[in-house]
This record gives C-alpha cells, structure tokens and sequence, in this order.
C-alpha cells in the first residue's frame, strides 16, 4: 500500500517540476543550434558552470510533447548523465530539444535546435549547404609551432579511438615530421603560410551499449594562417629619458616626453610618477604637473608610445626631484637643475663694460687733456732739473707786422702777456729775437745758437704772416723752423693771433705742423683776465710746453736774463745782469 | 604600414583564446569560451592597467580592468556563498581606471608566462578566471588552477 503512494508523489512531484520548467519559471540561458549530416552519432553536454559543478538535476525533454527522454542508453536517443545522446541521427530527428537544470534554488533552461542534414562528405565544406556545427574555423601563428584541435565531445560512455588528421583530403602520416598529433590535437611545427587549407580529424566512436557497432565521428576544419605573433614577454624600452637632468628656470613651463617602443602584444602601463606615485593624483589639487595625453605610431615590429608630462610652472620645490617615466617594469627618470650661468653672455658683457668704459676714460681725457696734464704736472712735479743741455723752454717767433694795430697786438702778446704769464706766473724761460738777443750779433748766429738752447718753437701767426712775408723772406723764421722741424726735432706750437682760414699761403713747413699739431688760437686781450694763466688759452699753451721742471722765478729775477755763450765746447752762462 | 593616431593611451584591445582554438564571445549576457568557427565573433575585451600599484600586491600580476567593448561591461568579482562569481558590470572600465582608488572587485592580476595569461581576481586571492576544457562552455571563476578548468589564456592583438 506504501509503494503506490511514493510513487504517486513522485508522480507528483515530476508533473510539478514539468509544470514548472514549462511554464517558463526558469531562466533560459543558452540557445544552441546544431547542424549534422545525418547518420552521425550526436552529443550534447548541458551544462552550466560553475552550476552544474554542484548537485543539480538534469533532465533533457524534447519538443514539441516535452517528454524527458529515456535514460536507457541502449536507446537511440537517450539522456547520459547530463548529455544527451543520439546514435546515430535519423533525418527525423530534426526538432527543438530542452534540457533544465535545477537545484535546491534556482533552475536554468538550455535549448538546442537540432537539424539533420542528408549527406556529408570530405569536399562538403566548399558546398552551398548550411554550414554544420562540426565545421570549425581554426588559425595558426606564422613562426610558431601550433596545434588544431578536434572537438569531438561525448559522453564517458563512448570510446573514440583511430583519430586521423587529414590535410585536404590526404591523411596525415607519421612520417610527416611537421605534424604530431596527440589525443585531440593535431601539433603543426614551425607553422608557414602552406599551412592553411582544409583539414579533417576523424575518428571511430564505439558506443558501451553497442560495442561492436563502430561510428565515424568527424570535424572539417578551414585552416588559416596569421603573421600575428603572440606575446612574447619582451620588456618596453624607454628611449627617453635616460635618468638625465634638465636645466629649466624657475617660474618656466615645460614638457618632457617620455619615448617607449613596446611590443604590439604587450599590456604594460605607462606613465609618469613622482615619489612612487602617478603626477595626476600627487598634484591632484594644483594640477601644477600633469601627465599628457599618449600618441602612439604602430610600425610593423613595434610601437612608439608617448607621453609627455607638463610642468605649467616650475617650482623650487621641483629641483632634485626625480620624475619617473614608467614602461611595465622599465623606468626612468629626469631631474631638473637650475640653468648654469651663461659664461659666454658675462664675457661678452664684460667686453662691452669694459668698452664702454675706456670709451668713456678716452672721452674724458680728451675734454679734459689738458687740464689732466696741467693737473699732473703740478702735482707730481720733479724739483730736479733734468739736463738737457736746454736753456730756454721756448723760442718764441713772430712776425713784425707794417700795420700798427698789428704790430701793437703782436708785441703785447710776444713782449708783454707771454712773459708775464709764462715766465712770471709758470716759470718758464723763454727766448724772445729781440728782447732777449744781443745788439750787433748776427741775426743767423742768434737764431742758429738760441735756438738749439730751446725746448719749444712758439709761432705767432698773424693773418698777414704770408703776404706781409716776414716769415717767408727773413732768414729768422726759416731757420727757425728748419732747425725746429728738422735738425733738433723740436716741438712747434703755433698761435693764432686772428682767425686763419687760409693756410695755403703759409710756408710748407707751417701747414705741415698746422695739420699735425693744431694751433693755438688767441682770443683775448691785454686785459687782466687775459693774464690769468688759469684761462683755457694759457693752459692750451702750457700743455704744449714742456713740464715745468722748477719754481717760478721771484718777480725781481724775471728782468734778469743770462743769456748763453758758447765757449770752449761748452755753454756757459754769461756773466752780468742784463736789463730790459 | 605606418599609421600615426592620436589616440587615448589605453585601452588595449584584445582577443582572448585559449590553446584549444576557442575563443571568447558574449552569448546573450554569458560571456562564453566557444569553437572558433566561421561565424564565431570573437568579443573584443579592453583591458585597462591600474594606475594605482602602490596599494596593490606586488608579485601577482599586473592589476587590470577588464571589460567588453560591445556592449560595454566590465567584469566584476562577487561572493554567492562560497563561491566567487564573475558578473558583466554597467560600469565602464575608463570610469574605473579613473577613479582615484584601485576598485577590487573589478581588478584582475594579469599574469603572463611567455605567451600565456592568467587572470587573479584582485578583490578574492587565488580564484581566477576559468572556463571548461571542453567545447563551448561559460567564463567563470576558479580556485582550481591547472586542473579541470582551463585558466590559462592567450591574448591576440585585433587584426
């Protein structure tokens, strides 16, 4: 009496569970179509990883009454286990199959649409049929070795044994020392592009039910060949930076490119990093330095990656701080350093200030020359008299105009103002033809022995100088001059009396020493102002003068004058006071 | 043969497949190891390296976002008992990448081993990405590595 009731709850709990599974309450996961030629034993494994690793009941139906099928495996379709399986396929096996699979919690619904085709053959691939499930597409790498794989998948309960591989309808043998196959798979050694084309594996199945009766199971494989390789674990190298420093100045922007090749196959990040952390989060609040977007140019064997990083502003705090460009496990870094100082630029500069500054010294002593040299002169003055064997400083020549005016302005310049001040005031001593020669000498003589006692020929011009012709006729001046210029290498200073425009009329010897030396030009008068040694034309007239080598004179010794006479190879003064 | 992109740094665009000619394809919401056959679409996963290594563990790989280009998911670990489970994300993977933290639950240590990649879940130690060694069959997660399941990958470049 038990018996029938358990067996009715079971009933019962079968229809539940059909009711359940039909009206849709589980979840359907997958939907498989599979193509077969027909004839051709078929399995089909219902499975839900990582579900069906557990305790699940698995129940194969078939449409469209949704019996479960038997699981009597001498049956021609039967369920195994979680398979179900159909040896052989008969065209009318065509249809839409269900498997469910439940456990305590949850249940999952796999439909496979099962379509049996009429026939299959070897050349069946090329053929206009719809393409069947055992028709598999397969790639090999150029370079490597590979391995094709024959997805035969039955239950424990069948044998498959005899696998053979054929390459375009043409078995593959042992002999072949390019292909190894093992178990499923079928090893290709150094695959080259003669590698693709049409492969077939096969192998003979035996059933435990039915072990005599022997099955061809087959895949049809299209082969084909890529030049792709696949990672091959080489590390990226960074081409820059290479842990080098940077000169960059404070306050400056800059950008730094990090270079990397890197295989194609590779993953690796890369980036840029400050105190072991990416720059974009370390200045994540300034966004003072940020990481730049990547450029990348692909080459056959490579890529170039880079990517930059941008300082908007270079902060002290920047300097000495290593920034890490980082490739997979390649890194480098850069520093940045201040900018050396520009030694080129301070030469330079220094050359200009120097420049700059004798420019400025030469301009200056050529405004103040003379005032310098007076200046010095008086200062570093030597008491010591220097023997030159020179009596006078300066012999002093001049014409003697016809005009009175003239002559009075030439004789209060030569007689009266150059000794008062060049004598009197400075000291000088100066030979004067006619105040300082003596009666009844020769002219010549005086001129040519005088003259030699000098150490300065001061020529008055007057504008008349030429055409009045003293110094063109009178043996004086020639001589003079001849001696001045020539014999002793004397020093001239001319003076200007009046302006002279034109010299051309002037002796040869005079426009010589006009155009070298300059002139002097007189511009005052017998006023007391024009006695001051201190005015511009006196001091013009003492720089060409020879350094004042001893004190001015007291006023009494200025009337005296010694003039020299030579005698007995010597000149010795001559004795006794000479008044004027 | 040289072609110049401005282009954002990453993601890096792959194809994953294992050793036995499968590859990865998104079968409704399921992401799903398959045969590779004629009219198998490989999904096209975009892989982001984490920028933030200092708080991750060192030694396990290189910390990763994973996700589908299309449709955009990211994939992302949870716990449904004991078991970790790997779920399809709304979450885009360029968010993730930057965001300020290091986001666990969608962080995968890839490791490579010559031309082979594993794939540790950063927020659970020792699962990792699997999927079964026979035909067509689901990604999930794993804590029995070189057994059963197939954990090692290999990823292609697109062509």
């Amino acid at each position: 009496m038990q018996m029938p009731a358990e067996l009715l709850r079971a009933l019962a709990l079968a229809l539940a569970l059909r009711l359940l599974v039909l009206t849709g309450a589980c979840k359907d996961v997958r939907m498989a179509n599979e193509v077969l030629a027909v004839n051709q034993p078929f399995a089909f494994n219902c499975t839900h990883p990582p579900l069906t690793f557990g305790d699940v009941n698995v129940t194969w139906y078939k449409a469209p009454r949704n019996i479960s099928l038997s699981r009597n495996i001498t049956w021609r379709i039967h369920q195994e286990h979680t398979w179900i399986l159909i040896l052989p396929l008969s065209l009318e096996d065509s249809g839409m199959y269900q498997c469910v699979i439940k456990n305590t919690k949850s249940c999952y619904r796999v439909h496979v649409n099962l379509t049996v085709v009429k026939n299959y053959s070897c050349v069946s691939s090329g053929s206009s049929l719809p393409s069947l499930s055992n028709e598999y597409s397969q790639i090999l790498y150029t370079g490597n070795s590979g391995s094709l794989r024959c997805h035969l998948y039955f239950p424990d309960s069948c044998l498959l044994d005899s696998i053979k591989w054929y390459k375009d309808c043409k078995e593959i043998t042992r002999e072949q020392q390019k292909f190894v196959s093992s178990d499923m798979k079928l090893f290709v050694y150094n695959v080259s592009a003669e590698d693709g084309g049409n492969y077939t594996c096969t192998a003979i199945l035996k059933h435990q039910a039915h072990p005599r009766i022997q099955y061809m199971v087959l895949n049809s494989i299209t082969v084909s060949i890529t030049e792709r390789g696949r990672p091959g674990g080489r590390i990226p190298k960074i081409i820059y930076p290479q842990n080098n420093s940077i000169e960059v100045r404070l306050g400056s922007m800059l950008i730094v490119n990090c270079n990397i090749t890197d295989t194609k196959e590779n993953t690796n990040l890369r980036c840029w990093k400050v105190n072991n952390t990416m720059v974009d989060d370390y200045y994540s609040d300034s966004k003072r330095i940020q990481e730049g977007i990547e450029n990348n140019v692909s080459f056959p064997e490579h890529i170039f990656y880079t990517v930059n990083i941008t300082f908007l502003e270079v902060k002290m705090e920047d300097y000495g701080l290593p920034f890490t460009c980082h490739a997979g496990v390649s890194a480098a870094y850069i520093m940045l350093r201040f900018p050396a100082p520009d030694f080129r630029a301070y030469l330079i500069g220094g050359f200009v200030a120097l420049a700059v500054v004798v420019t400025s010294v030469l301009g200056v002593y050529r405004i103040f020359k003379v005032d310098i040299v007076l200046w010095y002169r008086s200062t570093f003055h030597s008491a010591e008299t220097r023997e030159d064997g020179k009596l006078y400083d300066a012999y002093v020549l001049y014409p003697k105009p016809k005009r009175d005016n003239q002559c009075h302005k030439v004789d209060t310049l030569v007689l009266k103002l150059l000794p008062e001040v060049l004598e009197r005031q400075c000291g000088y001593k100066l030979f004067i033809f006619g105040r300082d020669d003596f009666p009844g000498q020769a002219v010549a003589n005086v001129i040519d022995e005088n003259i030699k006692l000098c150490r300065r020929l001061i020529v008055i011009l007057t504008r008349q100088s030429s055409s009045c012709g003293l110094l063109k006729n009178l043996s004086e001046e020639q001589i003079a001059v001849y001696s001045a210029l020539i014999q002793d290498g004397m020093k001239v200073i001319l003076i200007e009396l009046e302006r002279i425009e034109d010299y051309s009329t002037m002796p040869e010897s005079i426009q010589y020493i006009r155009q070298k030396h300059g002139a002097v030009r007189w511009r005052g008068d017998s006023t007391e102002q024009s006695q001051c040694s201190k005015t511009k034309f006196w001091k013009k007239v003492r720089y060409h003068m020879p350094p004042r080598r001893y004190p001015p004179f007291p006023l009494a010794q200025l009337q005296r004058h010694t003039p020299y006479i030579y005698t007995a190879g010597k000149w010795e003064p001559n004795v006794g006071p000479v008044t004027h | 043969m040289l072609s110049r992109e401005l282009s954002m740094r990453i993601p890096f665009q792959r194809h994953i497949q294992d050793f036995d000619q499968r590859v990865w394809v998104l079968q409704g919401q399921t992401l799903t190891m398959v045969p590779r056959k004629a009219n198998v679409v490989p999904v096209t996963v975009d892989l982001y390296p984490c920028k933030h290594l200092e708080t991750l563990e060192k030694g396990r790989g290189d910390p990763m976002y994973l996700g589908l280009k299309e449709p955009q998911f990211s994939l992302f670990c949870t716990k449904a008992g004991e078991q970790t489970v790997l779920q399809l994300n709304k979450k885009k993977i360029k968010d993730l990448y930057d965001e300020p933290q290091p986001e666990k639950p969608f962080l995968f240590y890839h490791k490579e081993v010559g031309s082979t990649s594993t794939f540790e879940s950063a927020a659970f130690s020792g699962w990792f990405i699997a999927t079964g060694s026979n035909g067509e069959c689901p990604i999930f997660m794993t804590q029995e590595v070189g057994k059963t399941h197939v954990t090692e990958f290999v990823l292609t470049t697109l062509s």
